[in-house]
C-alpha cells in the first residue's frame, strides 16, 4: 500500500510539472479498499496512473487501463513497447475497442493535447492498456461540489489483466473489404445456401457464416461489409470466408482493402451513475435528454469514442476509425 | 379585419386585402366594392381605408430571404405568441432559426424538418432562459413526431455547436402543477377534491426532490415523475377524502393527460416512502401499507434527510462493512453509493434485515434478465486456412440448383395464377 503511494507522489509530481492542464484540485485518491486482484508489474511506476485521474469508483475487479496518452511522447512510447510486448501472450480477446487504434496509431500519438479542458483530461482518457482497455471510468465521477454523486473512495488501480470482469466486451465489428470484381448477385443467391437477396428491398446479396458466427452485405460492385465479428481477427477470417465463397462460385474474386470501420463495446461498471450531474460537469461532451433516450452521450475527444451512459453503470462504447 | 374600415357601398365591415395585377386593393367580401386602390391621390375619405404598412415590408429586407425562410420565421414568431413567452424570446429564436438557415443540409431539407426545425429552435431558446418546455409540448403544437423532432434536435445542437441547459425540474414542476384544474371549484370538482395551489405545489416539489435523490429521476422523463408526486401530494394533503381517487381518475378531474409510466413511477415512489417509514419510530408500529402510507407523508418529508440516510445504505463489501458502518459519514453516505464491487450487490440485501436497503436505481435493483456469459476466449489470428470443405458447405450442389429452380417457378406459377372459382 504504501509503495502505491510512493508511485503516486512520484506520478503526481511529474505530471503536474508537464501537464498543466491537470487542476490542481483533482481529489486526491488514497487507497482504501484492499485490492486483491493481482497488482502487475508495479515496479513499472508509469503503470500506477490510472488509480489518480481518474475517481474511480470500482473497489474490485479493476479497471486494467493505463491510457498513457497524455504523456510526453517518450514515457508513452517507452511504456507501449513494453506493454505490446506482453499483450502477446494475452488474450486477444480482451483487446478492446482502443486496441487497434493504440497500435496503429502508435507512430502518430500525438501528446497529451487534450485540447480540452481540464475536467476533460481527466476523464477523457480511456484507461487503455492494449490488452484491456476499459473507457469506463470517467463517467461516475461526481465533482466535490455534488453530494450526490458521492466520491468513492479511489482505490489504486493497478492495471489488471485479462481475467477482470470489468474489462469492456467487444460486441460488434464493421468492417468492409473489397472483392475487385462485379458480381452477379443474382447467381450469388441462386448458389449459395447461406445467402438472400430481394433486389426490391435492398440492392445486395446478404450472406451469413457459422463460423465466426457474422453476416456480411455483397454489393455487385464487389464491395463487401462484414458485421457482427467479436473480434478483429474474427471479423477477417469471416471476411475471407466470405470471399473464398465467392470464389468458389465462379468469380475471380480476391481480397483486398480490409478494413475495420467500426467497433462497439460494452461494459459494466456495476455502480449507478448520476446523470444529471455528469452532464453539467462535463457539458461539452455530454449529450443527455431524458425526454429522449435514457443515456448520456459522451462524446470523448481523445481518443474519439462515443459512449452511452446509463443510470445503471453500464456503458455502450463504440467508435469510427 | 381590423382597422375599424366600412364599405362605402354597402356598410359592411367584412374588407379583404386583395391583389389585382400586382396592386393591392381593399375590397369588400360581400358587395365587391373596391374600397381602396392603393393609388398616390386619395381624397379624404378614401384615406380612412388605408392600412398601415408594417416596416418589415417598407425595407428591403426580406427580398434578402427566401420565402421558405420567411415562412420558418413567421413560423417562429407565431410558436412564441402562442406559448406566450417573453418578447426577447421571440428574437432568440429567429437568431438561432437564420442561423440554422445558412447550413446547406437545413435548406434543402424537407418541409417536414424545417417545421420541426421552428420547435426546435424556440425549444433551445426556452432551455437556455430556463423556461420549462416539455418536447412532449411542441410536439403537440406542431403534430409532429417525437422521434422527427428528436433527430432534428440532436442534428441542430451539434451543427450550431449549442450548449444546451438541461431541463429546470423545479420550474416544470411548478408549470406543470399549475395547470391542474383542481384549484377552483367547478361543478366536476367534488368539494372536498379542490385543493390549495400553493400546498400543493410545496409538497409536489418536496416529493419530486425525494425521487431525485432516490434514483427514481435520472434516466427517465421527468413528467411522469412529476404526475405520480402531484397525486400523491394531493392524496396526502386530505387523505381521508382522497385514498379512494385513483391515479386515473385525479388526471382526468384535473384535466391533465396521465402519462403512461406514471403508474410505475407511482409505486417506486410509495416503495421508498415505505422504506422511509421504517424508520420512523412511531410508524414502525403501524405496519404500513402502500395506502396507509400516504397519511404520512407529510411527517416523512419533514424528516426526510434524516430518513434517507438511515433506511438506505450504501451496499459495502464484506471486507469494508465495518469500517463503513462505524464511521458516521453524512447525507453523501445514503445517497448512492453502493460499492457494490464483487458483485455482492445481492448479497447485503439478502443478509442484512429490513432496513437499510441498497439505495440503487430501480434498474439496478431487478434481477438481471438474462446473464451474458463472457465469450469463450478466442485464439482467432485472422491469417488461417479456411478448408474447402467449410466453404463447401455454403454452396447448393447442381441438384439442389434445380430443384431450387423448379421450387421457385412453381412458387411464381401458383401465385400469379388466377384462383380457382
Amino acid at each position: 500500500m504504501e509503495r502505491e503511494e510512493r508511485y503516486l507522489e512520484l506520478y503526481l509530481d511529474r505530471c503536474t510539472a508537464q501537464d498543466d492542464l491537470a487542476p490542481p484540485g483533482l481529489p486526491l485518491l488514497s487507497p482504501v479498499a484492499p485490492y486483491d486482484v493481482y497488482i502487475y508489474n508495479s515496479s513499472h511506476p508509469e503503470a500506477v496512473f490510472n488509480p489518480h485521474l481518474e475517481e474511480v469508483k470500482e473497489t474490485s475487479g479493476g479497471f486494467s487501463s493505463v491510457d498513457l496518452s497524455f504523456l510526453p511522447d517518450e514515457l508513452t512510447q517507452e511504456n507501449k513497447d513494453q506493454t505490446v510486448l506482453r499483450s502477446k501472450g494475452e488474450d486477444e480477446e480482451n483487446c478492446k475497442t482502443q486496441s487497434p487504434q493504440s497500435k496503429l496509431l502508435l507512430s502518430s500519438q500525438q501528446d497529451v493535447g487534450l485540447g480540452s479542458n481540464s475536467s476533460s483530461s481527466s476523464n477523457s482518457h480511456s484507461r487503455l492498456h492494449p490488452g484491456d482497455a476499459d473507457s469506463v471510468q470517467h463517467s461516475p465521477e461526481k465533482p466535490d461540489t455534488l453530494p450526490l454523486g458521492s466520491i468513492a473512495p479511489m482505490t489504486p488501480m493497478a492495471p489488471v489483466s485479462e481475467g477482470s470482469e470489468f474489462v469492456p466486451q467487444l460486441q460488434n465489428i464493421v468492417s468492409t473489404a473489397n472483392l475487385a470484381c462485379k458480381l452477379d448477385l443474382k447467381k450469388i443467391a441462386l448458389h449459395a445456401k447461406n445467402a438472400e437477396y430481394n433486389p426490391k428491398r435492398f440492392a445486395a446479396v446478404i450472406m451469413r457464416i457459422r463460423e465466426p458466427r457474422t453476416t456480411a452485405l455483397i454489393f455487385s460492385s464487389g464491395k463487401m461489409v462484414c458485421t457482427g465479428a467479436k473480434s478483429e481477427e474474427q471479423s477477417r477470417l469471416a471476411a475471407r470466408k466470405y470471399a473464398r465463397v465467392v470464389q468458389k462460385l465462379g468469380f475471380p474474386a480476391r481480397f483486398l482493402d480490409f478494413k475495420i470501420q467500426n467497433m462497439v463495446g460494452s461494459c459494466d461498471v456495476r455502480f449507478p451513475i448520476r446523470l444529471e450531474g455528469l452532464v453539467l460537469t462535463h457539458q461539452q461532451f455530454s449529450s443527455y435528454e431524458p425526454e429522449l433516450f435514457p443515456g448520456l452521450i459522451y462524446r470523448m475527444v481523445k481518443p474519439r469514442i462515443v459512449l452511452l451512459i446509463f443510470v445503471s453503470g453500464k456503458v455502450v462504447l463504440t467508435g469510427k476509425f | 379585419m381590423p382597422g375599424g374600415g366600412r364599405c362605402p357601398d354597402c356598410g359592411s365591415t367584412e374588407l379583404v386585402e386583395d391583389a389585382h395585377y400586382t396592386q393591392s386593393q381593399l375590397v369588400c367580401s360581400d358587395c365587391g366594392c373596391v374600397v381602396t386602390e392603393g393609388v398616390l391621390t386619395t381624397t379624404f375619405s378614401d384615406e380612412g381605408n388605408l392600412r398601415e404598412v408594417a416596416y418589415s415590408r417598407s425595407t428591403g429586407e426580406n427580398e434578402q430571404v427566401s420565402r421558405s425562410q420567411q415562412r420558418g420565421l413567421r413560423r417562429v414568431r407565431d410558436l412564441c405568441r402562442v406559448l406566450q413567452l417573453p418578447s426577447t424570446f421571440e428574437e432568440t429564436a429567429v437568431a438561432y432559426y437564420q442561423k440554422a438557415y445558412q447550413h446547406p443540409g437545413i435548406r434543402a431539407a424537407r418541409l417536414q424538418k424545417k417545421e420541426v426545425l421552428v420547435g426546435c429552435c424556440v425549444l433551445i431558446t426556452c432551455r437556455q432562459h430556463n423556461w420549462p418546455l416539455t418536447m412532449g409540448t411542441i410536439c403537440t403544437l406542431l403534430y409532429a413526431d417525437l422521434d422527427m423532432f428528436s433527430g432534428t434536435y440532436m442534428q441542430i445542437v451539434k451543427l450550431l455547436g449549442l450548449d444546451v441547459p438541461s431541463l429546470c425540474l423545479a420550474d416544470l414542476v411548478k408549470t406543470y402543477c399549475s395547470s391542474f384544474k383542481l384549484f377552483q371549484a367547478s361543478p366536476s370538482l367534488p368539494a372536498k377534491y379542490m385543493e390549495d395551489k400553493e400546498k400543493m405545489l410545496s409538497r409536489t416539489l418536496q416529493l419530486v426532490e425525494l425521487a431525485d435523490e432516490t434514483w427514481l429521476v435520472t434516466g427517465r422523463h421527468p413528467l411522469p415523475v412529476i404526475t405520480a408526486a402531484a397525486f400523491l401530494a394531493w392524496q396526502s394533503l386530505q387523505p381521508s377524502a382522497r385514498l379512494t381517487c385513483s391515479l386515473a381518475r385525479f388526471c382526468k378531474l384535473a384535466n391533465v393527460d396521465l402519462p403512461y409510466p406514471a403508474s410505475s413511477r407511482l409505486q417506486e415512489l410509495l416503495a421508498v416512502l415505505l422504506r422511509m417509514a421504517e424508520q420512523l419510530a412511531w410508524l414502525q408500529v403501524l405496519k404500513l401499507d402502500k395506502r396507509s402510507v400516504v397519511k404520512h407523508i407529510s411527517d416523512l418529508l419533514q424528516h426526510r434527510h434524516t430518513l434517507i440516510r438511515k433506511a438506505f445504505r450504501e451496499g459495502t463489501l464484506e471486507v469494508e462493512a465495518p469500517e463503513k458502518e462505524l464511521q458516521g459519514r453524512g447525507p453523501r453516505q445514503g445517497q448512492g453509493k453502493e460499492e457494490v464491487g464483487n458483485s455482492a450487490s445481492e448479497l447485503p440485501e439478502g443478509k442484512r434485515p429490513a432496513s437499510p436497503a441498497l439505495l440503487l436505481p430501480p434498474c439496478m435493483l431487478k434481477p438481471p434478465k438474462r446473464v451474458c456469459p463472457a465469450p469463450p476466449a478466442s485464439t482467432v489470428t485472422g491469417d488461417e486456412n479456411i478448408s474447402d470443405s467449410e466453404i463447401e458447405q455454403y454452396l447448393r450442389t447442381p441438384q439442389e440448383v434445380r430443384d431450387f429452380l423448379r421450387a421457385q417457378a412453381a412458387g411464381q406459377a401458383a401465385t400469379s395464377s388466377p384462383n380457382p372459382p
